[in-house]
């Protein structure tokens, strides 16, 4: 940005959000270029509003100045979502941390977007409730963020992910005006489901102000077991016979041999070091439910060729069980001094031979690639691990993780299950979606955002996408279209 | 309609009179009628239609046709009844993907032969067809337990007036590449594009069943006994409050004032707990419990009630839970009603002379967080009613979306909220 309209942008947001809340010192936005990804940018302002009102006044501000918006809170995106790519303004949610209501009659709670996720579910549990979207960094990462990316969890398998529980939201648009799309009712308000379309649009529609979501009651107890196995493909052949018995789990997560051994190192779970793989898996449950299905789930795994079943007797065990699970990216600093995770998809049935393909690029390329995922819902994050000193490794991995999600995406799967696009996989989303599908979704964004201000640089690729079909459509002259209609029996 | 239109042939076959009378639309006559094969066929006719521009209403079984307000204009029947295919179906993904002219019961006993089922139960599925429901978002009594049509859909395929077809979601239970168009065209009564595929996400039968009646004096007890077991672990997966008439079109002779009605599913011995459950906070309530003989076809009656002959007017009024009792109030005496507490809906039927008062008095007890959205209702009457009620925030912002992808207003032109 210039440095005259930097100054005069800054002195205008600073009326609106007050003098210590808006920055541009280059020391001070340092820590505002970076979010989990590997990728980085330097944002020209940080901005940090306390109220909804605020947040439209500065969206509208830098949007008359023509200036982009990135919206942040804790910056976990794994995508680079949280990355200003283009500068400009990043917003960060850090005093919209309020949970506003909780009504249990309506089963729903309004936070703001800053509330960290787990914040939420602890503040429920004296009452019965929970929050079910709960991503592994569910101690971090915030509402507002999960909403921008669709988060999923473990524990989405059996419950959705996060645009299940979203009933309403209160969105800033770039024309400054602040909007409130569905809210405590069920989701079958009259007109289009924009909250719907709204979550999981990475912020490049507008900036999400304030969350309407679903609470439910706690389940009674949760049955959890970890089964053993020699190798990946056993393990993932186990859980199409889980499913093929009826019996749908509340989560189905796999580690396999590399994961297990950076677990253990890091934080003990209690996984057996000479495993070829680990599946946990919990029901959710009345108690003598919980019981009987944790015992016929153990029953499946064993005859599938588990060599070890072990069910958490208590809360402790199951949170030791867990523990393991939810710390397993943090633990790959034990293996390696950087780590690159995918988050591909895959129909569950394709689980064994994807993994087999995705040990097969490790063999060629001589990187060590860990697998550590979500196997109920065919969710994957291959973990890439290497030495960002050594030149060329980076851009290694980068060419493998490629490879990965075209490979799931050629599985009939996505590149994406729960992380978001961001502007790590922008050009990989073209493995599932075509020119017109983008074409399409592109359009859409126009509607909210005209002049791509909305966290430029995200979701869509950055060769750009070809004109407006309607304008330029090739084809049938409208004379010639008119002719073929009258004829041919095309309909009948 | 201007000379030009009136000279320029339009695309489609001709149909017979008899066909055009099936195929009107709240009393409005087509003059073509478009049966494409696949979603590309379906594509190439939207932009036929489009440089007409020739308006065309979207076809499926039928069921939902009265729903909407009165169509701006109506030239082209657009049928999906040539696109009534299975495309995919794997049982261990608990995944398929099916053609829009699918029927819901064709649908539903394909899964069934694998044990699996969809969990979404909108009237009359031996005539409703998938893209309908995505279309309507028609939803049945299971809402409150599996959720709405959204929460099923993974993925979908949609023919735009462009002549382009272009898909969203995808094959597998999580995706967040790209944007949730899904969300965007379910209930969008196909006016943004003409849903030609979907995909679903599946679930395994329930092991068990059960259902608990029990008759109370008055209504709101029933609704108190209703939405506090939807804040249970074990919430039934159906809670209906009925009153005699339609308990009776149910196939039940009890003369009770109010019946309350649990559907209670999920592995043996949650159901179990459940009954135990229920049965309790019916008597809590002050209610009483009969071992009354329930007809096998009783639930499937009830989820049908919401889909009345055509002289009924069928009206839904949506609330938080907590305004139940302002909306219980003002119903009409001479209303039948079923309502679906822990959904804060209530449905009622009203005879067409009364529809526009009752509509008004619901509205006004509804209040700003509540709306009443006219169903069904003959075209004799339907001209007076405000069928969808004010448009709602963010209104500004659907009329664009309309105008981006339906330039040309040809997709059923008019019949959504706001006159879009």
């Amino acid at each position: 940005m210039e440095p005259v309209k930097l100054e005069s942008l800054l002195r205008q947001l600073r009326e609106v959000v007050g003098e210590r809340y808006a920055f541009a010192d280059p020391y001070e936005v340092r820590l505002y270029q970076y979010d989990a990804s590997p990728e980085t940018a330097l944002p020209d302002i940080v901005v940090i509003p306390g109220t909804a009102e605020e947040v439209a006044r500065v969206v509208k501000l830098c949007a008359d100045a023509g200036i982009p918006i990135t919206a942040r809170s804790a910056a976990s995106s794994l995508a680079g979502g949280t990355v200003p790519v283009e500068r400009g303004v990043v917003i960060t949610f850090a005093r919209m941390d309020q949970i506003l209501e909780i009504d249990s009659d309506n089963l729903r709670a309004v936070v703001q977007p800053g509330v960290v996720n787990l914040a939420l579910s602890q503040a429920l549990k004296p009452l019965g409730y929970y929050y079910v979207p709960d991503p592994s960094s569910q101690g971090a990462c915030t509402i507002g963020g999960n909403v921008g990316t669709n988060a999923g969890g473990p524990h989405t398998l059996l419950y959705g992910v996060t645009v299940n529980h979203v009933t309403g939201l209160e969105v800033a648009l770039p024309s400054g005006e602040l909007v409130q799309v569905g809210g405590k009712k069920a989701a079958e308000a009259t007109g289009y489901d924009l909250a719907g379309l709204l979550v999981g649009s990475e912020g490049t529609m507008g900036i999400v102000t304030r969350i309407w979501v679903k609470i439910q009651p706690l389940p009674p107890t949760q049955k959890t077991l970890m089964a053993v196995y020699p190798d990946v493909e056993t393990a993932s052949n186990a859980v199409s016979a889980i499913v093929r018995t009826g019996i749908l789990p509340a989560a189905i997560e796999m580690m396999d041999k590399l994961s297990i051994q950076a677990i253990e190192a890091a934080s003990h779970a209690g996984y057996p070091l000479d495993a070829g793989a680990v599946l946990l898996l919990e029901v959710d449950g009345i108690p003598e439910l919980a019981e009987e299905l944790g015992q016929r789930m153990a029953k499946v795994c064993r005859e599938n060729g588990a060599t070890e079943v072990r069910v958490a007797r208590n809360e402790a065990e199951r949170q030791a069980l867990w523990k393991g699970r939810k710390g397993a990216f943090s633990a790959m600093g034990r293996l390696s001094s950087d780590f690159y995770v995918m988050d591909g998809v895959v129909p569950r049935t394709k689980l064994p031979d994807t993994l087999a393909r995705i040990d097969a690029i490790s063999a060629r390329t001589g990187y060590r690639i860990c697998n550590v995922f979500h196997a109920g819902d065919g969710n994957l994050h291959p973990l890439v691990l290497f030495d960002a000193f050594k030149p060329g490794q980076y851009e290694a991995v980068l060419r493998i993780g490629d490879e990965i999600l075209k490979l799931c995406a050629d599985a009939g799967g996505s590149v994406t299950g729960e992380h978001g696009i961001g502007l790590e996989k922008r050009e990989n989303i073209r493995y599932v979606f075509s020119d017109d599908d983008l074409e399409v979704m592109d359009r859409i964004r126009r509607v909210f955002d005209p002049h791509r201000l909305m966290n430029p640089g995200k979701v869509f690729p950055s060769d750009g996408l070809a004109p407006s079909a309607h304008e330029t459509l090739p084809g049938y002259p409208r004379r010639q279209a008119a002719a073929i209609g009258a004829g041919d029996d095309l309909w009948v | 309609m201007g000379i030009e239109a009136r000279v320029k042939p339009l695309p489609g076959h001709q149909i017979s009179v008899e066909q055009q009378r099936l195929m009107s639309v709240d009393g409005l006559l087509p003059s073509k009628v478009m049966r494409p094969e696949d979603a590309g066929d379906a594509a190439a006719g939207l932009r036929l239609c489009d440089l007409g521009p020739a308006a065309v209403i979207v076809w499926g079984g039928g069921t939902q046709m009265r729903l909407g307000s009165v169509p701006r204009r109506y030239e082209i029947a657009f049928s999906t009844e040539g696109m009534t295919r299975m495309l995919e179906y794997q049982p261990a993904d608990l995944t398929c993907r099916v053609e829009a002219g699918m029927r819901l019961t064709d649908l539903q006993a394909t899964l069934a032969a694998q044990g699996q089922r969809l969990p979404l139960d909108p009237p009359r599925p031996e005539r409703a067809t998938v893209g309908g429901m995505v279309a309507a978002n028609a939803n049945g009594l299971g809402r409150a337990r599996y959720g709405t049509v959204r929460d099923w859909v993974i993925g979908i395929a949609v023919a735009y007036p462009s002549g382009k077809v272009a898909r969203a979601g995808g094959k597998v239970v999580k995706n967040v590449a790209g944007y949730d168009l899904m969300k965007l065209h379910i209930g969008a009564l196909g006016t943004l594009g003409v849903v030609a595929e979907v995909n679903f996400k599946v679930q395994a039968r329930p092991e068990a069943q059960a259902t608990v009646l029990g008759h109370f004096d008055a209504a709101l007890p029933a609704i108190g006994a209703a939405t506090s077991l939807a804040r249970q672990y074990l919430a039934p997966s159906a809670a209906i409050v009925i009153d005699r008439h339609v308990l009776w079109a149910c196939g039940l002779t009890a003369d009770w004032r109010w019946a309350l009605a649990l559907k209670l599913e999920g592995y043996g011995r949650e159901v179990d707990a459940a009954r135990d459950l229920a049965v309790r906070a019916v008597r809590d309530a002050g209610g009483r419990v009969e071992g009354q003989d329930i007809p096998a076809a009783f639930w499937d009656a009830a989820r049908d009630w919401s889909a009345p002959p055509d002289e009924v007017v069928l009206l839904r009024a949506i609330t938080p839970v907590g305004k139940l009792p302002a909306v219980v109030a003002a119903i009409p005496a001479d209303a039948q009603t079923l309502s679906q507490p822990a959904s804060g809906i209530v449905d009622l039927r009203l005879p067409a002379a009364t529809a526009a008062t009752g509509l008004k008095g619901l509205r006004a007890a509804a209040g700003e967080e509540g709306q009443v959205v006219v169903l069904s209702a003959p075209a004799s009457v339907k001209p007076g009613l405000d069928v969808w009620g004010p448009p709602p925030p963010g209104f500004p912002i659907m009329r664009a979306l309309k105008q981006a992808l339906d330039p040309n207003g040809i997709v059923n032109p008019g019949r959504f909220v706001g006159g879009i």
